[in-house]
């Protein structure tokens, strides 16, 4: 299985000088098995670029299918949606899962990011593609082509996100950003299940340690927080994500540093383009 | 004076106007925050314009302040806003429209967490909904962890007319209708003795009258939606009469927009027409498409400051950080 970043950034997409080593966009990863199935997570402004990449093949012609899992419905998971240009070409198949991000629904909420007020798009049944917009259950499992998917909520601050642990090629990436559990050092059982064995960790790093004493309760983990899931669960290696949007590439290079002498699991920050066998 | 101002990208930084902007002296000025269109694009290929959304800030020389647009190019204005007077202040932000790419910063601004803070939103309304609801719904629980009446600063809201005047503190607006999916507005800016256009975003007026309904593409125009064209287009011009600076929504090549004419931007071209038949003095170039690197938009800005020179007006191509004087005294 390999894995690619697109989209590295937490809360608001970062240009500028300052950013170009792990990228500005926000969250978008893409998985891809050894037999070419596919699976996308999130539709931040990293998808933007992802759309390019996949429009240069089955896509453009009409023919491609992909699920994308969505983690949560905040702005900065899904700002690419309406720009995701394979949407736009009759013919290819698109499901999009996550979990109903409040009483509103899923497809609700997706529909109202494309109320006429702020997309010309203008509705979900105006997407070209064939989409089709399914609610998942966190704790259960899915089987998707070529991957197998365990999920399960956890906190985000006012609301909940769903964290994936996919499996394939007899590989596994467990997927926890916008998570903050109620102490740093007693990570929720679900996300050690989660992470329990992986081959990659990726874990929310919103927060440099020191920084994140007056950042508690927006939803987000301190760095250190995922040396902790990675610990306790035996994870083989960490990815940092979801860097703060004010944490330069400096910055960063500082928060692996501080994080890496912390444990003797493998750490790296996430950056965008980067693309690594798991 | 004019030298920096055609510089994009290293020598703003380098002055620091990406961070602080520059101010003149007894005259009008605007500075860009956020001069791309769609959404924001990060990397190697905007450092030099900027990878921000829509928003432009303009400022009397008494240092009377009005924002233009809330895109993400807001964070970084926010930011210089507070560093500049920690103290809660009383913000006023003119919106053009309520797509994503012209609401989004609105809650990164950091002021709105100041408490104390007022923010004014003057915007047009489309439909039936009120303008709290719809700009307050870019913070609904869904999409953001506040909503934006939980934020400590107070939001007043003020719906804007066509034709229909207002003054703000220093600053004299005329809102001027433009076409564009779901109704914008421009602005007509008068201060100082000076006067600027936000014209933003708006199609040509030509071949797509934009209503309330999603366009796949070109539909056929009645004789109704010709008049009314004519009509939108003479109105523009009319307003645009005597204005020292126009800022114009030039997100198309023009090979580009014969792909998507309906998609509800104009060409560098089709505002030059604009600007020529007003006799302004000055088009700045604005909402670039995503997918102009900075290479490209140095190519454009020759272009078209050569276009602009032969027909008497100075085309200048906006960058984060850049900031202009409006007024007869800056030319």
């Amino acid at each position: 299985m390999k894995i690619r970043f697109w989209g590295v950034r937490g809360s608001f997409a970062m240009s500028g000088r300052d950013f170009l080593r792990y990228g500005g966009n926000t969250t978008s990863v893409e998985l891809v098995t050894a037999a070419g199935d596919r699976l996308l997570i999130d539709l931040g402004t990293g998808a933007t670029e992802l759309a390019k990449q996949l429009m240069t093949g089955e896509f453009a012609k009409g023919h491609g299918t992909v699920p994308i899992l969505l983690t949560h419905t905040h702005l900065d998971h899904i700002q690419g949606l309406p720009f995701f240009t394979p949407f736009f070409i009759r013919g290819n198949q698109i499901r999009i899962l996550g979990a109903a991000p409040s009483s509103l629904s899923l497809e609700a909420t997706l529909q109202d990011q494309l109320s006429p007020h702020y997309s010309p798009l203008n509705g979900l049944e105006n997407l070209a593609a064939g989409v089709t917009i399914e609610t998942i259950i966190p704790g259960r499992t899915l089987a998707l082509p070529g991957f197998e998917v365990a999920t399960a909520a956890i906190p985000h601050g006012s609301m909940w996100t769903t964290a994936y642990r996919i499996t394939a090629d007899g590989r596994t990436v467990a997927f926890l950003s916008d998570v903050e559990y109620p102490s740093v050092d007693e990570p929720l059982p679900a996300a050690l299940a989660l992470a329990r064995g992986a081959d990659l960790l990726i874990h929310d790093a919103m927060y440099a340690d020191a920084d994140y004493e007056r950042s508690k309760g927006w939803g987000h983990s301190p760095a250190r927080a995922g040396v902790v899931v990675a610990e306790r669960a035996a994870a083989c290696k960490l990815a940092l994500f979801h860097h703060n949007p004010d944490a330069t590439d400096d910055m960063i290079d500082d928060i692996v540093a501080r994080t890496a002498a912390r444990t003797e699991i493998p750490v790296f920050a996430a950056a965008e383009g980067h693309y690594l066998d798991v | 004076m004019a030298f920096h101002n055609k510089l994009p990208g290293f020598w703003a930084e380098f002055w620091g106007s990406r961070r602080d902007g520059i101010e003149f002296p007894h005259l009008m000025q605007i500075t860009f925050w956020g001069v791309r269109g769609s959404y924001p694009v990060p990397g190697a290929a905007t450092v030099r314009y900027g990878g921000q959304t829509s928003c432009v800030e303009t400022r009397t020389a008494s240092g009377d302040t009005l924002i233009v647009d809330a895109g993400t190019g807001m964070r970084a204005l926010g930011n210089k806003l507070l560093r500049q007077a920690p103290e809660p202040q009383h913000h006023h932000v003119l919106l053009s429209h309520v797509h994503w790419d012209h609401i989004q910063g609105l809650p990164f601004f950091s002021p709105a967490y100041v408490p104390g803070t007022q923010i004014s939103v003057y915007a047009l309304q489309t439909a039936a909904d009120e303008l709290h609801q719809v700009i307050g719904g870019i913070t609904r629980h869904e999409f953001f962890p506040m909503p934006l009446e939980s934020v400590p600063a107070s939001f007043d809201f003020h719906q804007v007319e066509p034709g229909v005047e207002l003054d703000i503190d220093g600053f004299h607006i005329i809102p001027i209708a433009l076409n564009h999916p779901f109704g914008s507005v421009g602005y007509r800016i008068e201060g100082d003795g000076s006067s600027w256009a936000y014209v933003a975003d708006t199609a040509p007026f030509t071949e797509v009258l934009h209503k309330q309904h999603f366009l796949s593409g070109l539909e056929p125009l009645t004789d109704d939606d010709r008049l009314a064209l004519g009509a939108m287009r003479d109105a523009l011009v009319r307003r645009l009469v005597g204005v020292d600076t126009v800022v114009y929504d030039t997100h198309f090549l023009p090979d580009e927009y014969a792909q998507f004419p309906h998609y509800g931007h104009s060409t560098p071209d089709q505002a030059l027409d604009i600007c020529c038949e007003a006799g302004a003095r000055r088009l700045v170039l604005y909402h670039h498409a995503p997918s102009h690197g900075d290479d490209q938009m140095d190519r454009i800005a020759a272009e078209y400051l050569a276009r602009g020179a032969r027909r008497n007006i100075e085309v200048l191509t906006s960058f984060e950080g850049m900031t202009l004087p409006i007024g007869p005294e800056a030319a």
